[in-house]
């Protein structure tokens, strides 16, 4: 086993273990779930939008290079600064570069995936920028010194003592401050907003881009969102390339989905789209009093364009509303970290490996049962199982995964198309196994199926199989009532 | 070092655009369908609005006539115990002479424009801080999802609807939509009209603590949207 | 389709291996429809474990097997196994595409293929009778003919038909049990968490005996069921509907 296996296998092994976690987990993963077939039983046309939105973003993708070039002209043509970044190195070169020509000592962010994946406030705190991040979940992980643990709730994995504490150690409050969770909110309030009216420089990532008028539209429902755009003088808007949709009204389309996927909210509370920086004053009036001078936006490849390059180009739709995390069994026993990367869920053990490829992340494909809830919740109807079962032949065929198996299956295969064979050997092993097993059943299987029988038993064969009695008219049973 | 980089990712892309599995990427473009014409002031619309709202403790106050919103802003800005508000220009209210009638009533506007000098900008911001309330129009509004839709430009400031605790806004009951997919259709010039364009579905919240809803983390704890005919 | 006057029967390896009498419930309720059962001799392994794996061509080369095996009568085959019959129907065309000699009979195989409460309800149009007494039953939705086949209502239409109200569905019926195929090894702790879920919510159902379409699933939990020294049996819904009339 590879040392990246070995660490995921434990991860795994010390999230099943935290019953603080179980419990946090049970709280929000089924809600949100819940939430979210409340709020598409309120569209009346769910299946159809979600068609339609599902042809939005294949049909960007597969013409991915045009819409990229007709948004950076259009956001070009309003005031923006568009900046291509082939890698996580390059994107966070040029967002120092930005901050240090601006002589930015202070920068606010908003919640964002993109950013998380490249390292951002590391770059920047290296630089001398100390970042603040603003989502409530996201300024406390930070305190905390931790990672996200889901893309929509950041904190699911901690109380409202755990936080209390935090506040208490890290910024001085005192307990009356933070007594209950509306005095810890209206708290993180205070303290935000100093870092808010201070800021040089605001920090975002991008839910969509819409190509034809450059506008970039992001959706919180804070507001940290919103004073992270309007507040500091500098915006930069860090994209995924592939988060662009055409038009206004395909827009339209995504968002009446994607606030219903992630948090069974009809809109998210700001759905916030921005054209350009604050427009000047000009000869037929005044300018806007408010909104950044400056608008840069980073556009990040990081592996995108070769992920496109393939089979698992798919992925590409995906809109990052994480409902595929809140359906999913596995994520709902292991949650966030256990996966180990920024995308969580089936979602990014498709991304994961995709984006950084199979030899760190070649578990994160086989942690799955395959069962597709995935693919039935996802709101551009993704089909995370094909893309997972994609990558899993590609581990088997990079000779990934565990030895035995490697031997077994082919093995298996051999036999299974050997009919005569099958039927022997399956007679000898069901001969050998009621020599081990009692009543029936199994307490203990050999090698490697014995983690099987760590946590169940395992039955018996029967000894004929089905076909040799049917064909020797054995006597029917006709049932068990 | 911009131009290689554009180059090397669009180079990138299109070499991988030839390979890449897309389903269901084929034919023509989708059109997403939207009403095409503007939507009715009818009374359901207003319900719905009205009802979604209010579900997302946000509060909808039915003015009989434009001139009665002097008194609903002023009754509304005194519970929130401000004597200040930020505004967006009179002209863009579309109730005249609001701002004398306000002044009457003990309200002042604040006025502003964030210098880009980094200190004063930071010093103006701070002042403007301690407002008690925000007043601002709506363009349009969102029925299923109980939103109002602010187009911010020359004039009609962002900080309004985002800094005070009480936002206070003024929507005509013939601009509310079904859906939000319906007012883009309908109106894409809408992302253009100024730098930004805002959906606002009820007062700021979190459930970051434990799935518990709290309001006004970061935005106005408060919404209030006053709908004249 | 109309109506067939004989099937075959691919029973699936884990039938055929551990739970032979729901093969022979099968057989029952088909040959009381009238139906001439054939249960071809040299079925295995639809394959799916190598294909769940990652094995592609190791499912490809069963995948053939079973094409074989199943084309040598054109009769449809009905399969006891949401999953497998899922395999059969959704993968095979998928695996075999490429192969000259195989595609298009993967596809006229799939074409007919049914899940066996599929196969009763969409094409025979079977309504059994009330059974008034019998044990309380809790169903659980199998996650690939759920999600894969679309099955829905014939399971619940057919075991409401015979159990009525001592049937209901599972707290989370629709909730993966963990099983997963290979995944119960690989990742053994993962899978038993989900388990204990699912054994929580047939303990809160109150049942006496958990009911599903596929016996992979009913194996898993069995397995979990047996090791808590829990009386609640696990039955395929061939079983049930094998000890009532049909008319």
């Amino acid at each position: 086993m590879t040392e990246a296996s070995a660490r995921f296998h434990r991860s795994v092994a010390e999230a099943l273990a935290d019953p603080h976690l179980r419990q946090a987990l049970d709280r929000t993963t089924g809600r949100l779930a819940g939430g979210l077939a409340k709020a598409f039983a309120t569209i009346p046309d769910a299946g159809a939008l979600r068609d339609t939105a599902r042809r939005i973003r294949a049909h960007t993708i597969a013409h991915l290079d045009q819409h990229l070039d007709q948004f950076e002209r259009a956001a070009t043509a309003r005031g923006c600064h568009v900046h291509w970044a082939p890698t996580a190195a390059d994107a966070t070169r040029l967002v120092v570069d930005i901050a240090r020509a601006r002589g930015v000592s202070l920068a606010v962010k908003s919640k964002s995936m993109v950013t998380e994946e490249i390292e951002l406030n590391a770059a920047l705190g290296a630089a001398g920028v100390r970042v603040v991040e603003s989502d409530l979940g996201e300024f406390v992980v930070q305190l905390a010194d931790d990672r996200p643990s889901h893309i929509i709730a950041p904190i699911v994995h901690m109380s409202r003592d755990d936080v209390a504490r935090l506040f208490e150690d890290k910024l001085g409050a005192r307990p009356d401050e933070v007594a209950d969770i509306p005095a810890i909110t209206a708290f993180a309030r205070r303290t935000l907003r100093q870092e808010f009216l201070q800021a040089g420089m605001g920090i975002s990532g991008v839910n969509l881009a819409v190509a034809d008028t450059g506008s970039l539209c992001l959706v919180t429902n804070e507001g940290n969102g919103r004073l992270t755009t309007t507040l500091p003088r500098v915006h930069v808007a860090v994209m995924g390339l592939e988060r662009i949709v055409p038009t206004a009204a395909d827009l339209g389309v995504v968002l009446q989905l994607l606030a219903r996927s992630a948090t069974g909210q009809a809109l998210s509370v700001y759905t916030n789209i921005i054209t350009g920086p604050r427009r000047p004053a000009t000869s037929d009036g005044p300018g806007e009093p408010d909104g950044p001078d400056e608008l840069h936006i980073v556009v990040v490849d990081n592996g995108r364009s070769r992920l496109l390059g393939g089979e698992l180009a798919e992925i590409l739709y995906c809109v990052r509303c994480g409902a595929c995390l809140n359906i999913c069994p596995v994520y709902h026993h292991i949650g966030g970290h256990a996966y180990g990367g920024v995308y969580p869920g089936p979602v990014g053990s498709v991304v994961s490996p995709g984006l950084m490829g199979l030899d760190e992340w070649s578990e994160l494909p086989h942690a799955s049962s395959l069962c597709g809830a995935c693919r039935d919740v996802c709101p551009v109807r993704i089909d995370l199982p094909r893309l997972l079962l994609n990558l899993r032949a590609q581990t088997v065929a990079a000779r990934m995964g565990p030895a035995w198996l490697r031997i077994a299956m082919p093995l298996y295969a051999a036999i299974a198309t050997r009919p005569v064979l099958y039927r022997w050997l399956g007679s000898l092993a069901a001969r050998l196994s009621r020599m081990m097993g009692h009543d029936g059943w199994l307490d203990r299987l050999p090698g490697p199926l014995s983690a099987w029988t760590t946590e169940r038993d395992f039955p018996v064969p029967a000894p004929r199989s089905f076909v040799q009695e049917h064909h020797a008219h054995a006597p029917r049973a006709g049932g068990c009532e | 070092m911009s131009a290689a980089a554009r180059a090397q990712i669009f180079d990138s892309i299109r070499r991988g655009l030839v390979r890449a599995v897309l389903p269901d990427a084929a034919g023509s473009r989708p059109t997403p369908e939207g009403r095409s014409s503007p939507p009715s002031a009818s009374a359901d619309a207003l319900e719905a609005f009205t009802r979604a709202l209010t579900a997302l403790t946000g509060r909808v106050h039915r003015a009989a006539a434009v001139d009665m919103v002097p008194d609903l802003v002023a009754a509304i800005a005194h519970e929130h115990g401000a004597r200040g508000f930020l505004a967006w220009d009179e002209s863009h209210l579309g109730v005249p002479g609001l701002f004398a009638a306000l002044a009457s009533r003990g309200l002042e506007r604040v006025d502003y424009d964030l210098p880009f000098d980094a200190a004063s900008r930071e010093a103006h911001a701070l002042a403007l801080a301690g407002v008690g309330v925000g007043l601002t129009g709506a363009d349009a509004a969102i029925a299923d999802a109980g939103a109002i839709v602010l187009a911010h430009g020359p004039g009609r400031g962002r900080l309004a609807s985002l800094l005070p605790p009480a936002h206070i806004a003024v929507l005509s009951a013939r601009q509310i939509w079904p859906t939000m997919p319906d007012l883009l259709a309908a109106r894409p010039g809408l992302l253009d009209a100024g730098s930004n364009l805002v959906a606002i579905a009820g007062p700021s919240r979190t459930a970051d603590i434990e799935m518990t809803l709290t309001h006004g983390v970061h935005g106005p704890k408060y919404l209030h949207v006053i709908v004249v005919p | 389709m109309t109506r067939p006057t004989r099937v075959q029967l691919f029973v699936t390896c884990l039938v055929d291996r551990f739970y032979p009498s729901v093969g022979h419930a099968v057989v029952a309720v088909l040959e009381r429809q009238g139906l001439d059962v054939s249960v071809p001799m040299d079925q295995t392994c639809c394959g799916q474990p190598a294909f769940n794996g990652g094995f592609t061509d190791d499912a490809r080369r069963m995948a053939r097997h079973t094409v074989d095996v199943l084309s040598a009568s054109p009769d449809p085959v009905v399969v006891p196994s949401g999953s497998c019959a899922d395999m059969i129907v959704h993968r095979y065309p998928e695996l075999l595409a490429d192969d000259a000699a195989y595609a298009a009979r993967a596809r006229d195989l799939a074409a007919r293929t049914f899940e066996f409460t599929q196969f009763l309800v969409d094409v025979l149009h079977v309504s059994p009778a009330a059974e008034p007494d019998g044990p309380r039953l809790a169903y659980h939705a199998s996650c690939h003919g759920l999600r894969g086949l679309g099955l829905v209502e014939q399971p619940r239409q057919l075991l409401r038909a015979v159990a009525g109200d001592r049937c209901t569905d599972l707290p989370g019926a629709g909730i993966c049990c963990g099983f997963g195929g290979l995944f119960a090894v690989k990742l053994a702790g993962i899978s038993a968490a989900m388990l204990a879920s699912k054994i929580e919510a047939i303990a809160e159902s109150g049942a006496d005996a958990v009911v599903a379409t596929d016996v992979s699933c009913l194996m898993h939990i069995g397995g979990g069921l047996h090791r808590r020294g829990s009386r609640v049996r696990p039955l395929h819904v061939a079983e049930i509907l094998a000890g009532t009339r049909h008319d």
